[in-house]
């Protein structure tokens, strides 16, 4: 999934008023760092689709943790996407304003399979693109971060044909680098080979927190047990995970010790081996290539640790290497209502002490 | 399969033609994070108490707009808006008895970028059904 941003600024006294917030907040102190918090709203997504908040809701809880930075989907918050009336488009500024909040990053997704017959050419998968090039500029969003689905075009030929594009609109776009993705990767080093050969800074990374899991969130755990698993069984594939044995390994040891439809799912790459694990510090010769982080995470535990994800191994990494983008909260758990508002609390809570905020 | 709120408790309910009822309609939110194109959406599939409806009983609804199943894969323009109720209408003469009923909604949904098509999300909920 994708997220953007956009600008607006009025008076301190104005805004501290109506978002309810200090005008000796985090947020002001925060700007001046390299690395800005946001949330995306995807992370709402329970609540949004229920009712439950609606986009200014988000928006102001965005604010009330002093976060700058908003991404949205385009087809989950834009709304008649893609051609969102003037007034729509006046109020999301007007909401800018008032919350002192900015767009960060604007997802978008190429639905290369619109039509199950055939996937999309390049000039369909280039206007697809287009298509929310407007919808963000129009936003205030400077980068982009569209997911590319299967198709037989090369991603690296549909970025470059892109980049004249991105020019025009005066954007940059971020590929996500989600799990399973290992950054030393001939995958990655296509992707920096055609920043070299181009010496574009119109493209980069979204870098997502899921490629430093170190062990898979206890929840997907215990809902494979829920269907069927065997707990021994999921005991073994956490320990395969770990030991990087991989998904051929681990389902046939799985196989040999009896395992069912729901252990052998979870051993495959659509279960356990759908995370990955990197060490931080391989982020730092692809650094100045980061426009955009996602603070993926399932669960914040009452000692703000992200249960599966070692943050504070990550960031100093990021710190150390300069990084300048916003470190977009992803919130992924269960999507009990009222239960992502809490949680981003304890991520912010976390990384306002590991960003040296406080 | 735990309770999902994806099926609404409002509007479910016997519908009529002609002063006849003629089956019942259902309103659910996508199981999907987003909003899609129409023609991404394959199918559903609706369980009353173990009695499985065929396409052809399926109808979707959606801004007003009530299409049968196979005209959706031609819908590349239309939206299913991510925050929209749809409303599922399924034909059956003289509907469904007030009371209790154990209702699942099967939702198949082409996403472009996972390795297996289509994404399938299963809904399942107790609902009294009072009309």
């Amino acid at each position: 999934m994708e997220m953007t941003r956009k600008d607006f600024l009025q008076t301190l006294a104005g805004v501290a008023a109506t978002a309810g917030i200090s005008k000796f907040s985090a947020s002001a102190e925060a700007s001046k760092a390299k690395i800005k918090r946001g949330v995306t709203l995807y992370s709402y997504t329970g609540d949004f689709k229920m009712g439950t908040m609606n986009l200014e809701d988000c928006i102001a809880d965005v604010a009330d943790m002093g976060a700058e930075g908003i991404e949205i989907l385009g087809e989950s918050h834009v709304t008649d996407y893609p051609n969102p009336s003037d007034k729509w488009v006046e109020q999301w500024n007007g909401l800018m304003n008032k919350y002192r909040t900015k767009p960060s990053c604007y997802d978008s997704f190429v639905d290369s399979m619109l039509r199950k017959d055939k996937t999309l050419t390049m000039q369909e998968t280039l206007d697809m693109l287009v298509r929310d090039f407007k919808v963000a500029k129009k936003l205030g969003y400077k980068i982009i971060r569209p997911t590319f689905g299967k198709s037989p075009l090369a991603v690296t030929d549909v970025i470059e044909r892109s980049l004249p594009l991105l020019e025009q609109y005066d954007l940059k776009m971020a590929i996500e680098m989600h799990s399973p993705v290992i950054i030393k990767s001939e995958y990655m080093d296509s992707l920096m080979a055609l920043i070299s050969k181009t010496k574009t800074k119109r493209f980069g990374f979204a870098t997502d927190m899921s490629i430093f899991t170190k062990r898979p969130p206890r929840h997907w755990e215990a809902e494979r047990v829920e269907m069927g698993a065997h707990q021994n069984i999921i005991d073994y594939i956490r320990t395969a995970y770990q030991n990087n044995l991989g998904p051929e390994k681990t389902m046939a040891e799985v196989k040999k010790m009896g395992g069912n439809d729901v252990d052998l799912q979870w051993a495959s790459i659509a279960g356990v081996y759908h995370f990955s694990w990197n060490p931080p510090k391989d982020l730092l010769p692809i650094m100045p290539y980061i426009y955009h982080i996602h603070g993926k995470f399932w669960e914040m535990t009452e000692e703000l640790h992200e249960y599966s994800i070692p943050y504070e191994e990550v960031i100093p990494v990021l710190l150390q290497g300069g990084c300048e983008a916003y470190f977009s909260s992803e919130y992924e758990g269960p999507r009990t209502l009222f239960r992502a508002s809490s949680q981003l609390r304890r991520h912010h809570a976390m990384l306002r002490q590991l960003l040296k905020e406080v | 399969m735990p309770e999902n709120d994806n099926i609404l408790d409002r509007g479910f309910k016997n519908i009529s033609q002609n002063g006849n009822v003629s089956g019942f309609q259902l309103d659910i939110k996508t199981g999907y994070y987003r909003g899609t194109y129409l023609s991404l959406v394959e199918g559903f599939e609706v369980t009353v108490d173990g009695e499985t409806f065929t396409r052809e009983q399926t109808k979707f609804m959606i801004g007003g707009h009530m299409y049968v199943l196979d005209e959706l894969a031609n819908l590349t323009d239309a939206r299913w808006p991510f925050q929209e109720t749809a409303t599922l209408i399924i034909s059956k003469p003289s509907g469904l008895k007030v009371g209790m009923h154990d209702v699942q909604v099967v939702q198949k949904t082409r996403v472009s970028y996972m390795p297996v098509q289509p994404s399938v999300y299963t809904f399942r909920k107790k609902i009294a059904l009072v009309l």
